[in-house]
């Protein structure tokens, strides 16, 4: 799995800077301790849940709003050129311990985070004028950014675990227009579909 | 060496390009050569081949082609992926208006495909079985974030697609020219035209080449580029400026000599100093262009944005100019650029500066115009002026003066002065003639006088008027002069007549003037303007010469009169309408139409004729050609017949509207002469009704007294005189009493007496004890049960027939009582009997004692005779039952009582008493 540098990196050096910060991150040693640079909040699930219900009370909004602006077809073909099968992403299991849930979820945002990184750095390229769409990108990117600090937090306090391997969407550097446009399009379709389910589960 | 290159599609005999590339060919080549293909190489396999020939001159003919060389197959289609489908070309960028060869590969051959360029489907060539290619002449812009192509396979959830990225044409830069400010720099500048950025893709870049000393630069910006004068050696430059972009580039060129393109910079320093009513200096200063250039400055003087003035100034660095001919007291903007003096190129920037000049006493007179009216026997003036127009005011007006001067009698001048506000002022004077001077102040002094000579007398005012005809230019109003000593005339109107203030106008008018038109933007249609001429004499007083009246357009009346009916007779009746202005209408009375209509009658009138009104109903119309006849009588009307009418008045321009009409009904024929009877008859008899009840107790004193006084009875007389001359009044003491009555009855029958009448019978009643008053003789047999005396006064009727007729004795007897009632016990049975009812009728029960009184009536003298003719009808006088009652069960008042001792009309039983 490709990472892409350029949309997750700033991402990734806000969630994870600390000094030495542009590392990869370490792996935990399985007995290591856990610190985390700023006490956790302390009522940290009910923050999370907050922001889970937040992100899924505008995750339609934010896919309407990306389709129409890529023009025909993607409005009336939603079902062939939106279809959520983005076939690498998370699992998440919602009978899970809260661990489990808070460790798929992890990885989940972190994949999300990074998806969204590429899409809102495409559409500022490919539609400029969009600029109620680059909003709604970017409110909602700065979102999962808490959100991921806030599961980090919560599992590296409670559950003492100081690192969780993530998984990143495909690189569409490379991909053509109406690629990137498809992509984002299965991504954001993916999102709705994925952060119902979530929310629901916190 | 030269290359001949051919390329073939899909198989190698079809050959669709052939070209040659020559080239030096050094050792160990290798040679690059690129081409381009109209159609995607991914969706058809291409062939090339080539062979070469030596392409050298110092080679002499002839030159062989070697053999070709083998065809090299390009097969991008064996790259792909198992894709069901595949789109291209791929996110590419063309100019608008260029063609576009797009085309899709299909994996499958069933599949039916379909394409779509902005929602519409397109239709292409197919290539092979999989490939099908779609050719899109002149493409056009649609917009910078391209356009969405897509090909789909009907029933499977496939969709492919492309981005098509149209490119605005690069266009050439316009307007392109370099110049420099100080001979260091040159700044070019040019309009680069269309922007043709598309995403991922810059906008076009621009390069200044400079052929002389084949310098380069890269443009920093898009429209504007600075290049270094390096020395003063290079005079003429030649640029060429190069704008380029992802498809392709533009250029122009441009040769000129250096200080040819001198550019000046914006002087700086622009003052104005020595500011008087109408001059002023202007300094400023300029940047030094080298050391010997000389700048022509141009000095514009502006007045309300519009240029006054304009002088052209040479200077190195400062400069100066004495600016004349301004107006006081009036704003003024200097503006002043340079350009170089030797080789014009361009003009610097402005630099400007407002000021303005002192004031200077007014320098016209105003012009006064004046109004006399009487008011309480006094002579009042009021004075109008317009303002002074700014150009004659020459500053600020403070005030103005208004002296008075008598002119019959030398006296102190009156000084009123008047705010600046004001534009007139009133004067209350006598009656003398008074000459008044009107200044206007300002700072600076008073203008010249104004003056105007009012007479205390006002004159004749009074001139016939005419009516003129506006036009659209206003009113043409000429008039006669009368004298040859005017020195000028006013025309005087107001431009609302209808207002107070009428905000009064006047135009003057040279002495050789005998007509003008008057024009004012008040004006408006159906406005009647009143216009009065007034001649100015030497002594500079006016006399009213003569008077016109016009409408700008006349117009229909807007309303009808106030019409009154009067005179209503059966065959007539009277319109008018006296109190109808003919002045104030929208146009001039002409007339008025006469409007009657009448279902009873279908003919009209004489003088009336047939006319139809606007809701195609009939009527007859009369026309009134006398706007003054403000009457008008309707005759040959039928009685009691409704008509309808309508009094309209008609203007040049029309008539008034036809709405409304008014009913009248005519009288009955007879009515007025059945009034004429009967009314009096009404009055005569109410007057004799008053009178009767006024002198109501004189009547009743003459006619019928309550106590009658048998002495003046005329009735007596006559019977004297006619039957019996021995008849005389009766006299009370004559009158004996015959009986008392004494009634004793027991407490409890008085409950009985209470309970009915009919229980009376049933009861046992104690017998009342009768003292019997009755003359001595028993055996008295008088003419019936009663006794009667004659009251002829009383009862006239009986008189005359002789016979009082109420006791018809005998049929009235009781049956129980069959006996003649001539014995007392009889009459007491009977007297017993009757009263008993009368006590029950009566509810008597508290009498105890009753008497009854039979007055003797007949004179002592004539007791024989009465009686002797017993069967005949006795002469009676009535009898009357006198008994003492408790008051309470007394219903009828003793007056009363009296009063129907011969009226009332009781039963024949009640009778026996």
């Amino acid at each position: 799995m490709k990472v892409l540098a350029a949309g997750v990196v700033p991402l990734l050096l806000v969630l994870h800077w600390k000094h030495g910060a542009g590392s990869p991150i370490p792996i935990t040693p399985v007995n290591a301790t856990c610190a985390t640079r700023h006490p956790c909040h302390s009522n940290l699930m009910n923050q999370i849940r907050n922001q889970l219900l937040q992100l899924n009370s505008s995750a339609n909004a934010l896919f309407i709003l990306y389709y129409t602006a890529q023009g025909e077809p993607f409005p009336n073909n939603l079902d062939k050129l939106c279809s959520p099968n983005v076939t690498d992403f998370p699992p998440f299991h919602a009978n899970g311990t809260e661990k489990a849930r808070l460790v798929e979820l992890y990885r989940i945002i972190a994949y999300l985070g990074a998806s969204l990184g590429n899409i809102t750095r495409d559409q500022k390229v490919l539609n400029p004028n969009a600029l109620s769409l680059h909003s709604k990108l970017n409110a909602t990117v700065d979102v999962m950014r808490g959100l991921l600090s806030n599961v980090l937090c919560r599992l590296c306090s409670k559950y003492h675990v100081a690192h969780v391997d993530v998984a990143y969407g495909p690189d569409t550097s490379g991909k053509d227009v109406f690629q990137k446009k498809k992509l984002g399009c299965q991504l954001l379709g993916k999102y709705k579909q994925v952060i119902a389910v979530v929310a629901q589960a916190f | 060496m030269l290359f001949q290159i051919q390329i073939s599609r899909m198989k190698t005999s079809n050959v669709i390009w052939v070209g040659n590339y020559s080239t030096v060919v050094k050792r160990d080549p290798v040679l690059h050569w690129s081409w381009k293909s109209e159609l995607p190489l991914e969706c058809a396999t291409h062939f090339v081949r080539m062979r070469s020939r030596v392409d050298d001159a110092k080679i002499p003919e002839p030159r062989f082609w070697s053999n070709w060389s083998s065809w090299k197959e390009a097969d991008a289609q064996k790259s792909l992926g198992r894709d069901p489908l595949f789109l291209f070309p791929k996110d590419k960028l063309v100019e608008e208006g260029s063609n576009v060869t797009i085309c899709y590969i299909s994996r499958n051959q069933q599949d039916n495909i379909s394409c779509y360029l902005e929602g519409q489907q397109i239709h292409g060539e197919q290539l092979d079985s999989n490939v099908s290619a779609f050719k899109l002449n002149k493409v056009s812009f649609i917009r910078k974030t391209g356009t969405n192509i897509f090909c789909k396979v009907d029933q499977k959830d496939v969709i492919k697609g492309i981005v098509l990225f149209v490119s605005k044409v690069l266009e050439e830069p316009k307007d392109f020219s370099c110049e420099t400010q100080d001979f260091k720099t040159l700044m070019c500048t040019w309009d680069p035209g269309t922007d043709t950025s598309l995403p991922k893709r810059s906008s076009q870049s621009y390069t200044l080449f400079e052929s002389f000393s084949g310098k380069k630069i890269l443009c920093e910006h898009k429209n504007s580029c600075n290049w270094q004068v390096d020395s003063d050696s290079q005079e003429m430059y030649n640029f060429t400026l190069m704008a380029e972009n992802a498809l392709g580039n533009r250029s122009v060129s441009v040769l000129f000599s250096l200080t040819h393109r001198v550019h000046p910079k914006t002087p700086y320093n622009l003052f104005l100093k020595n500011v008087s009513g109408t001059k002023a200096t202007v300094t400023w200063k300029v940047h030094p262009i080298g050391n010997y250039s000389t700048l022509l400055c141009q000095l514009d003087l502006l007045g309300e944005g519009n240029v006054i003035q304009q002088h052209n100034v040479s200077i190195k660095e400062n400069g100066e100019y004495l600016l004349s001919e301004l107006e006081p007291d009036t704003e003024y903007m200097a503006r002043v650029r340079c350009a170089d003096a030797n080789h014009f190129w361009k003009w610097s920037g402005s630099i400007s500066q407002k000021f303005v000049t002192a004031e200077a006493a007014p320098s016209e007179a105003l012009d006064v115009w004046r109004n006399v009216k009487s008011v309480s026997g006094h002579p009042t003036v009021t004075l109008f002026w317009k303002p002074l127009s700014k150009l004659h005011a020459n500053g600020k007006i403070l005030s103005y003066n208004v002296i008075v001067e008598n002119l019959d009698r030398p006296s102190r001048l009156e000084v009123h002065s008047v705010p600046a506000t004001a534009n007139g002022t009133e004067l209350t004077l006598d009656q003398y003639s008074y000459q008044i001077h009107v200044t206007a102040l300002n700072s600076a002094g008073p203008s010249p006088a104004s003056v105007i000579v009012v007479s205390g007398d006002p004159g004749n005012e009074e001139a016939e008027e005419e009516r003129i005809n506006g036009t659209e230019d206003g009113f043409s109003v000429s008039w006669k002069p009368q004298s040859r000593k005017a020195i000028g005339y006013v025309v005087e109107w107001c431009d609302h007549p209808q207002d107070l203030p009428c905000d009064l106008q006047w135009k003057n008018l040279s002495s050789n003037t005998t007509s003008t038109v008057i024009s004012s933007g008040a004006f408006r249609p159906g406005v009647r303007y009143n216009f009065r001429i007034y001649e100015i004499s030497t002594e500079r007083m006016a006399n009213l010469l003569e008077k016109k009246a016009g409408y700008l357009k006349e117009l229909a009346p807007s309303d009808n009169p106030q019409v009154v009916v009067s005179n209503l007779t059966s065959h007539s009746f009277t319109l008018s309408w006296k109190d109808y202005s003919t002045d104030s209408q929208p146009g001039f009375i002409q007339g008025y139409y006469v409007y009657l209509r009448s279902k009873a009658e279908k003919e009209c009138h004489p003088g009336f004729k047939k006319a139809t009104l606007s809701d195609k109903s009939a009527c007859c119309q009369h026309r009134i050609d006398n706007p003054e006849q403000k009457t008008f009588v309707m005759e040959n009307l039928q009685p009691e017949s409704v008509y309808e009418f309508l009094v309209t008045p008609y203007t040049s321009a029309g008539s008034g509207p036809v709405d409304t009409f008014t009913k009248v009904t005519t009288p009955d024929e007879y009515s007025h002469i059945l009034i004429r009877i009967i009314l009096p008859m009404i009055i005569c008899v109410l007057l004799i009704m008053i009178t009767c009840y006024l002198k109501s107790q004189w009547m009743k004193e003459k006619c019928y007294p309550d106590i009658p006084d048998p002495y003046k009875s005329n009735v007596l007389s006559l019977i004297k005189s006619k039957e019996n001359p021995h008849l005389t009044i009766m006299n009370v003491s004559d009158c004996v009493p015959d009986a008392i009555e004494v009634i004793h009855k027991p407490e409890g029958s008085k409950i009985q007496f209470l309970g009915a009448s009919k229980s009376l019978t049933e009861t046992e009643f104690t017998k009342p004890a009768y003292l019997y008053l009755l003359p001595a003789e028993k055996n008295y047999s008088g003419p019936g049960p009663c006794i009667c005396f004659e009251n002829l006064t009383y009862n006239e009727a009986a008189a005359d027939s002789g016979s009082c007729g109420h006791f018809p004795v005998t049929p009235q007897a009781p049956p129980s009582q069959p006996g003649p009632l001539t014995s007392p016990e009889n009459l007491l049975k009977a007297l017993e009997k009757n009263y008993m009812n009368s006590l029950g009728e009566i509810a008597a029960g508290e009498a105890s004692v009753n008497y009854v009184s039979q007055l003797a009536s007949q004179m002592s003298g004539d007791k024989d005779g009465l009686p002797t003719n017993p069967p005949e009808p006795v002469h009676c006088s009535e009898y009357k039952m006198q008994m003492a009652i408790p008051l309470g069960l007394a219903s009828p008042p003793p007056a009363e009582n009296s009063g129907l001792s011969s009226t009332t009309p009781l039963d024949q039983s009640e009778h026996y008493r």
